[in-house]
């Protein structure tokens, strides 16, 4: 189909048609294969479940920016205001709002606020459960150490309009 | 990285919730943690364990039921007439199972059986129960009242007398000539009245007034504004023939000046306890109102005079109301709460002779042994058959003389707890009843939820829409799923998830039936489940209006998740109440936005648009005919939306949380938007107070406001 919005540049036009014919071939293919092996997905992370007693005490915010390319999983984020220093953070395995078990440490500042990093290997069993919003990040703290900070991971899009 | 936010800031906009007499933290609000004291030595007797049990009761109890057992936002006073009215005829057994089953609301954490024991001395002690010496066991079984030195009860009454009856006179006949509303004026309102609750019998929450539309409601200005007396506050005023009639905490009722607010007259009918009721009716020349102690009472429209009075139910049992009625030809259809005990009277819906209070049928919500619906309870006795309650005011259709009302969640909350398993369906709980107006017999029901398991009621609005040839009925219960019903025969017709749920695994797409998933069906005591949404719901008793012009169902939502774990409840006669624990957090993927605002096709059931922010949404939708939809929220914003969109056309913010149900009315011509800023509640106030922790708001502020556009 054609993009009515589509205009060639002058360069185009001054090329010899086989090369542009190349250019724009391996272009795609460039595009394509960016496109297909990076996915890049977001978890906020919010306190653990807590009630008027413990809301002073499970506390803070974050966000988490991971980056997959082909089976190998970046993470990067920060977080801050947990009530206590950080003593890990984990990916976690577990449906939408229902825990599951650890399946990778991640690296943690120790404190209260900091960042959370890793480079992963994941499995293709993995990837499936990351791309059905299956695995979630959680940080504990000297305070909470069953966890204070939680989030599910979704494809950073999920969030464009939110 | 988006904003970073210190969340430090704690906020105490928690309510309450009955539970049997003692209540939760904000209902549903949670202490997970009980915290110990310093162990104390063995003790023999009464006095020692009463003692004992005042630190434990400072350290665990206190911070919800005051240090002094004299109640606070969050939970209520534990002493004094309220108290020995609950639990005067009842057993120091009876009340420690009461407490152990539902205290403190986030779990049991470090107490011990004997904590409990010396808790529930001392708040026997602190009643006046003084003439006792011998320790309290699991099975003390003296009456409490016949051990209560009437002195020291007395002194337990701290409150002030408070005012009677009609505390400010006026006629609105002085404002304007009185019309008495007529059965067809109550069926068919006329366009600058909202005479009803939810404005017209279908309850469709929609005014036709169009003078404030898409392209001028960014004029709206403010045309006067009613400070209203403090407590817990979930109201929605009627405007009839430009008299704004008011409930108020506490059993208030007002009559202001729809153009100016002037007060006209004011009638306190008691209790003068603060606590919400959410509607009040009219009748003729009467202003009819359910009371928190569960009266029916009629006031003198034009005067404020009572004409009549009746009871409900027996308040001194646990009933209690926190709606009020609704008026079909001359009948007065009221519900009831507080139906959690394991007493042999059960929840009912009521209705009642408009022109005197004469008791004209009841419909009890829950099926007995033997009786149709009765093999869903398993083998349970009767008498501990609880819930059902109808804690939501209902709607009518003239056309069909049925009156349609959606039934609470059996108690207590999980299967586990009342002794029964996810199999029994317990009817009519977490349902749509539709009753004939004229007889109270049963046309049809069909239950949305049965064995209900993490306190998520179907027991809101019943809106009746009419497209084409089909007669609908839709409900939205605190599951997030809109349901369409036929209401004249009760068939499932089609349904919608509005916001995240993962608690059915599979919903019939033919029959509506709902399966949940294994771990909720299987849940054990003490077992902590994780399920969206939570117990302040998907949606809540805000209702959602219908806009016949564009056939949209827009309805104010909210996105949290809980954990919920069972408690054990003894099947002791007296006993009973809710027994779990909660703890609440985020709905994943709503990047922490609590508020949604959702709008729906009534044909097709695909969501046409959606508003989400942050902040809660704590009224009710309202629809015009201006095409737009009115809302307000937890962080004072009330706000107008274009009803086909969904964009922001304007906004204000009010003095504190923006509360209630907005309505408009018009005087001489000209159109107003009403709303009331308000305090209280259960779930919805509790759950947003521990996860949107940011937003702060002042913690008294109840008033009317009033809008218009300017001259």
């Amino acid at each position: 189909m054609k993009n009515p919005g589509f205009r060639r540049s002058s360069l185009f036009g001054l090329l010899p048609k086989p090369f542009v014919q190349c250019a724009v071939l391996l272009l795609i293919l460039l595009t394509t294969e960016i496109s297909l092996a990076q996915e890049v997905y977001r978890a906020r992370l919010s306190p653990m479940p807590t009630t008027p007693a413990t809301v002073d005490e499970i506390t803070g915010e974050g966000e988490v920016i991971l980056t997959l390319n082909g089976n190998t999983l970046t993470v990067e984020g920060q977080f801050a205001g947990m009530s206590s220093a950080a003593t890990g953070a984990h990916l976690h395995n577990g449906p939408l709002a229902q825990p599951g078990p650890v399946i990778h440490a991640l690296t943690v500042d120790q404190s209260a606020a900091g960042t959370i990093t890793a480079t992963l290997e994941l499995t293709a069993e993995q990837i499936t459960e990351l791309e059905n919003n299956a695995l979630y990040i959680q940080v504990h703290s000297e305070n909470n150490a069953p966890g204070e900070l939680r989030g599910w991971i979704f494809l950073r899009s999920h969030f464009d309009n939110l | 990285m988006n904003q970073f936010l210190t969340m430090t800031i704690k906020t105490t906009g928690a309510g309450l919730l009955l539970a049997a007499g003692l209540t939760a933290c904000g209902g549903g609000s949670d202490s997970s943690t009980a915290i110990p004291v310093t162990t104390q030595p063995a003790v023999a007797g009464f006095a020692s364990q009463a003692e004992s049990g005042a630190d434990l009761f400072a350290a665990n109890c206190a911070a919800c039921h005051g240090a002094n057992l004299e109640g606070t936002r969050l939970g209520p006073l534990l002493s004094g007439n309220a108290f020995l009215q609950r639990w005067g005829t009842q057993t120091p057994s009876l009340l420690l199972g009461n407490i152990q089953a539902n205290m403190p609301p986030g779990g049991a954490g470090n107490l011990s059986a004997e904590d409990y024991l010396h808790i529930t001395a001392h708040i026997l002690s602190a009643n006046g129960v003084d003439s006792v010496e011998e320790a309290l066991t699991a099975s003390s079984d003296f009456t409490i009242a016949d051990n209560v030195t009437r002195l020291v009860a007395m002194r337990q009454r701290a409150e002030p007398p408070a005012p009677q009856g009609l505390t400010f006179a006026g006629n609105t006949e002085d404002f304007v000539e009185f019309v008495p509303l007529t059965a067809e004026r109550l069926a068919n309102p006329d366009p600058a009245d909202w005479p009803a609750m939810r404005r017209n019998p279908h309850a469709h929450s929609y005014s036709p007034l169009d003078e404030v539309n898409t392209d001028n409601v960014g004029g709206l200005t403010l045309e006067w504004v009613w400070n209203m007396h403090e407590g817990d506050s979930e109201p929605s005023p009627l405007v009839y023939n430009g008299i704004v009639y008011m409930i108020n905490p506490g059993n208030v009722i007002q009559a202001l000046d729809g153009k100016t607010g002037e007060l006209i007259w004011e009638h306190w009918t008691g209790p003068a306890n603060g606590q919400d009721m959410r509607n009040i009716a009219m009748w003729d020349d009467k202003i009819i109102q359910a009371t928190t102690d569960a009266r029916l009472v009629a006031l003198d429209a034009r005067t404020g005079e009572q004409v009549w009075e009746t009871v409900l139910a027996d308040n001194s049992q646990g009933f209690s109301n926190s709606s009020g009625p609704i008026v079909a030809n001359g009948t007065v259809i009221t519900g009831l709460a507080g139906c959690a005990r394991y007493i042999p009277e059960d929840c009912y819906i009521s209705a009642h002779n408009a022109d005197n209070g004469d008791l004209l049928w009841r419909f009890n919500t829950i099926a007995k042994a033997g009786e149709p619906g009765g093999d869903t309870w398993g083998d349970l006795d009767d008498i501990f058959r609880a819930g059902g309650e109808t804690w939501i005011a209902g709607s009518w259709d003239p056309e069909t003389n049925l009156t349609y009302w959606g039934t609470a969640q059996q108690k207590p909350w999980v299967p586990v707890s009342r002794h029964l398993t996810i199999n029994d369906a317990g009817l009519y709980t977490n349902s749509t009843v539709a009753i004939d107006i004229g007889t109270g017999s049963l046309d049809w029901f069909f239950q949305h939820v049965p064995a209900e398991a993490l306190d998520l009621d179907e027991v809101f609005e019943r809106v009746l829409v009419n497209r084409g040839d089909e007669r609908l009925v839709f409900s939205l219960g605190k599951y997030g799923i809109l349901w369409k019903n036929d209401r004249i025969s009760g068939e499932f017709m089609d349904y919608t998830e509005t916001v995240f749920q993962n608690a059915f695994t599979h919903i019939d797409p033919d029959t509506g039936a709902v399966t949940y998933r294994e771990d909720i069906q299987n849940a054990q005591l003490n077992e902590w489940t994780s399920a969206c949404p939570s117990s302040a719901g998907g949606k809540d008793w805000h209702s959602m209006t219908y806009h016949p012009p564009s056939g949209l169902m827009i309805a104010p939502l909210s996105q949290t998740c809980l954990e919920n774990a069972a408690r054990e409840v003894a099947l002791v006669q007296g006993g009973g109440g809710l027994a779990a624990s909660r703890k609440f957090f985020e709905m994943p993927g709503t990047n922490g936005n609590l508020g949604k605002l959702g709008a729906y096709n009534v044909d097709t059931m695909e969501e046409v648009w959606n508003f989400q922010q942050r902040a809660s949404y704590h009224t009710g939708t309202m629809s015009t005919g201006g095409d737009l939809v009115f809302v307000g929220d937890l962080d004072r914003y009330f706000r107008a939306h274009d009803v086909n969109t969904g964009e922001v056309l304007w906004e204000t913010r009010l003095g504190t949380s923006v509360q209630g149900h907005p309505v408009s009315f018009a005087i001489d011509g000209k159109q107003y938007i009403a709303v009331t800023a308000a305090l209280g509640g259960t779930s919805p106030r509790t759950v947003p107070s521990v996860i949107a922790t940011e937003i702060t708001y002042p913690d008294h502020g109840n008033a009317l406001y009033v809008f218009s556009l300017p001259d």
